[in-house]
């Protein structure tokens, strides 16, 4: 795989001659080594849920943080690396700040994901020659999780700048065989309840630890309490519906 | 002495100098012209009145009477107008009766241009003077500052360039008394509807040998069209706070009070100018 | 005539005021010399909402000191329509003051209203419309748009929707609002025709137990006769009114346009 791309994985700006980015590409190879995150689109809300690797037992779990609030209707989960979704979501809280400023309404779900794609390509210069904000492609995908006037919806931003909607999405380490267990479990009547169940059992089949409410967060955007990260009690009564074996 | 009295003049100044605003007058923004023709002077006049950009009088009279023969149009302030011209007109008069003479246009002219030049330009007068006396037919401009102009046709006030247009394009010499009308007429028409200052009617004056006829609405080109709607209000509409009833015995006090007959002989104390 | 042009300035530019030769105690020593961008171009406009539609409408004139520019220069405009007809649009927008201003802050937000469409996939409502044009508004603070706007259009229920906003983008929704020159002879008049101010119900007590008359919104055909007389009225009682009265009807089928003549005096 790695052979023989000498001279066109150095300019970021560079296409190789069969047409291709490959620090763009090589982004992506980036958010295959993240942690695993799920998200699952119901007609009563959106969940998203991620694995947190403890990677000691000094660790304080409650600042691994991988499931972030953009806007009181909109939240999202990432994969990658973490300091490049910090300047994205930074980006996205300032323009659905600035949407309720200048419209009086709220920032809508699709609206949110194009603006955070925008940012994606703004690495090496400009078209008119200006000085770039980044040196290099973002190295991290983002699960974008919310509710507009058109329903729930989840939306998967990677760092190329293309953008899909999805019913269910897994992204990270565990994303194959996540999106497998989705694609086989995933139907329109989900209940929110289910889908909780659907994310945690997902999310177990890949993880590598075994899943407790410290290891695993979830969240939610409802249409009554907007996003929402679940509290330890409420992880822990998701956990314990958990079937074991 | 008599005259205008002054004594508030340092009053006002100081109460401007601290940024009282001044008190707007009416003015009659105005187009006046005035032509000659074959036998007489024709003067015309639009009639609307104006107090900044509201209009104040949507028909005034802007034609003033001098003498029998010689009438005056005013353009300016309204009261100066209508002040000055009465003056000079009760002047006139007196020295009709005491020269046994019919009055004269230049003399008329010249008493004008005097009072107002006594005045410096602060008597806001600007007028249009016409008339036929034993010399002939006189026309002629007098200004505010006292300048004054001869000429076989005259424009002034806001309008005065839109009138002017129509004489400078369609004047001829030696007219008949309906051309002048036809043309003076037009001329302030001109003015009424591509001057703001200006609107309304046109009123006309015809003098001639023989006599001048005062035609007050010449041409009503401007009337109101019907309300879409009748806004009469419901009896009761306005809510009555409290009520005081004087009796008779009580006002006789005051006033002397005379008992009315019924029906047929009521006295109509004043008949109010209702606004079509 | 020669007095009239060599003498006193002040008098000259103002030959209808006595009073323009008052003491000018503050002219003394230096004077400045500024350049001032704004014209005044008069003219008046109105907007009266009902159950189902908005009605905005203005005078044609155009002027400026005592001259008319042109007898027809509309004051409402469509907003967010497919083509320069404006067809398809479904906001309405009416500005008066200084004409420059509110043609250029007509086509500022027609593009942001078209650009929001491609932006977020979806119309702009009138309420985020609104916003939007106070946001402009105030983002000029310092160097206003000499303009009084008006902002019409149908809300989320299909009510007739109407705001109304000063130069500098403070904003409030409103059943009526008269702006411009002659706003200060037609506001009155809405207030007792529309929200029936100063009316109360016959009958209904004595002095001050008397109640109020019931307000309700007017059916359209009567809004259009308050419009057209609230329009030759002015036109009656202020100079730079006049010359022709545009209208725009917003309803759930559309935007209609309407002309009336005005007197041209």
């Amino acid at each position: 795989m790695f052979i023989a791309r000498s001279e066109y994985d150095r300019g970021i700006n560079t296409f190789s001659p069969e047409g291709r980015l490959f620090q763009v590409e090589y982004s992506l190879e980036a958010i295959k080594l993240g942690s695993t995150a799920i998200g699952i689109a119901t007609s009563h809300g959106v969940l998203l849920g991620v694995e947190k690797r403890v990677t000691s037992t000094l660790l304080e779990t409650s600042s691994v943080e991988k499931i972030v609030e953009i806007d009181s209707h909109i939240g999202c989960a990432m994969s990658g690396l973490q300091a490049d979704a910090r300047s994205m979501i930074e980006h996205a809280r300032v323009e659905s700040q600035n949407h309720s400023f200048h419209y009086n309404e709220r920032l809508g779900v699709e609206s949110c994901t194009q603006a955070i794609c925008d940012l994606a390509l703004r690495f090496g210069e400009g078209a008119d020659g200006e000085e770039s904000v980044m040196s290099r492609p973002f190295g991290v995908a983002l699960l974008i999780a919310g509710i507009d006037e058109e329903g729930p919806q989840l939306y998967h931003a990677e760092p190329s700048g293309t953008f899909y909607r999805y019913d269910a999405k897994a992204i990270g380490s565990g994303s194959e065989g996540a999106q497998a267990e989705l694609q086989n479990e995933f139907h329109k009547s989900l209940s929110l309840e289910e889908a909780e169940t659907l994310v945690l059992k997902t999310l177990k089949q890949v993880m590598e630890e075994k899943v407790d409410s410290r290891r695993v967060q979830l969240a939610s955007v409802t249409k009554d309490k907007g996003f929402r990260i679940y509290s330890d009690e409420e992880m822990a009564v998701v956990v314990e519906r958990l079937p074991t074996n | 002495m008599p005259g205008f009295d002054f004594s508030n003049y340092n009053r006002n100044a100081a109460l401007h100098a601290q940024g009282v605003p001044l008190p707007k007058a009416t003015s009659t923004g105005t187009t006046i012209v005035g032509c000659m023709f074959d036998g007489g002077v024709v003067i015309a006049a639009d009639t609307r009145a104006t107090s900044g950009p509201i209009v104040a009088d949507k028909n005034c009279e802007k034609l003033h009477y001098i003498a029998p023969q010689i009438w005056c149009a005013g353009a300016g302030t309204a009261a100066d107008t209508e002040f000055t011209t009465a003056i000079i007109s009760s002047n006139l008069e007196l020295h009709a009766l005491s020269t046994g003479r019919k009055p004269r246009v230049v003399t008329c002219m010249t008493m004008l241009k005097q009072h107002l030049f006594r005045y410096q330009g602060h008597i806001g007068a600007y007028l249009v003077v016409a008339g036929v006396d034993p010399t002939g037919v006189g026309l002629y401009t007098v200004h505010a500052h006292g300048s004054t102009d001869k000429l076989p046709y005259v424009t002034m006030g806001s309008g005065s360039l839109a009138a002017m247009a129509i004489f400078e394009t369609q004047w001829k010499q030696k007219m008949t008394r309906e051309e002048a009308i036809k043309l003076a007429s037009d001329a302030i028409q001109a003015g009424i509807f591509n001057d703001l200052g200006s609107g309304s009617n046109v009123d006309v004056c015809v003098i001639t040998e023989e006599k001048a006829s005062l035609m007050r609405n010449y041409i009503r080109p401007n009337q109101r069209e019907v309300k879409q709607k009748d806004y009469k209000f419901k009896r009761g509409t306005t809510a009555v706070l409290n009520e005081k009833v004087i009796t008779r015995e009580e006002i006789s006090k005051y006033v002397t009070v005379h008992e009315l007959s019924s029906d047929d002989d009521v006295v109509v104390v004043e008949k109010m100018d209702i606004d079509a | 005539m020669a007095s009239l042009l060599s003498s006193n300035p002040t008098l000259a530019s103002n030959p209808s005021y006595s009073f323009s030769q008052a003491p000018q105690n503050a002219a003394a020593g230096n004077r400045e010399h500024a350049f001032y961008p704004y014209t005044d171009n008069g003219g008046s406009t109105l907007g009266i909402t009902g159950n189902d539609f908005a009605i905005l409408a203005g005078d044609t004139r155009s002027t400026s000191g005592y001259s008319i520019n042109t007898r027809y220069s509309p004051k409402v405009f469509r907003i967010g329509g497919d083509d320069e007809t404006g067809e398809g649009a479904h906001i309405i927008l009416s500005v008066v003051g200084y004409a420059a201003d509110g043609t250029a802050l007509k086509e500022r937000l027609n593009a942001i209203v078209k650009m929001y469409k491609y932006q977020h996939g979806k119309r702009m409502s009138v309420k985020a419309c609104a916003q939007r044009l106070a946001t402009i508004l105030y983002g000029k603070r310092f160097f206003p748009y000499y303009v009084t706007a008006i902002l019409g259009g149908l809300d989320e229920d299909g009510k007739g929707a109407l705001y109304s906003y000063d130069p500098v983008g403070s904003y409030e929704r409103e059943q009526c609002r008269a702006a411009g020159a002659a706003a200060s002879l037609i506001m009155p008049f809405l207030d007792n025709q529309v929200n029936f101010k100063n009316q109360y119900s016959p009958g209904s007590g004595v002095g001050h137990d008397l109640e109020a008359r019931q307000v309700t919104p007017l059916p359209f055909h009567e809004v259009e006769q308050l419009v057209r007389d609230a329009f030759t009225s002015a036109t009656e009682r202020h100079i730079e009114v006049g010359d022709g009265l545009q209208m725009l009807v917003i309803t759930k089928d559309g935007i209609e346009e309407k002309y009336f003549p005005l007197k041209r005096d």
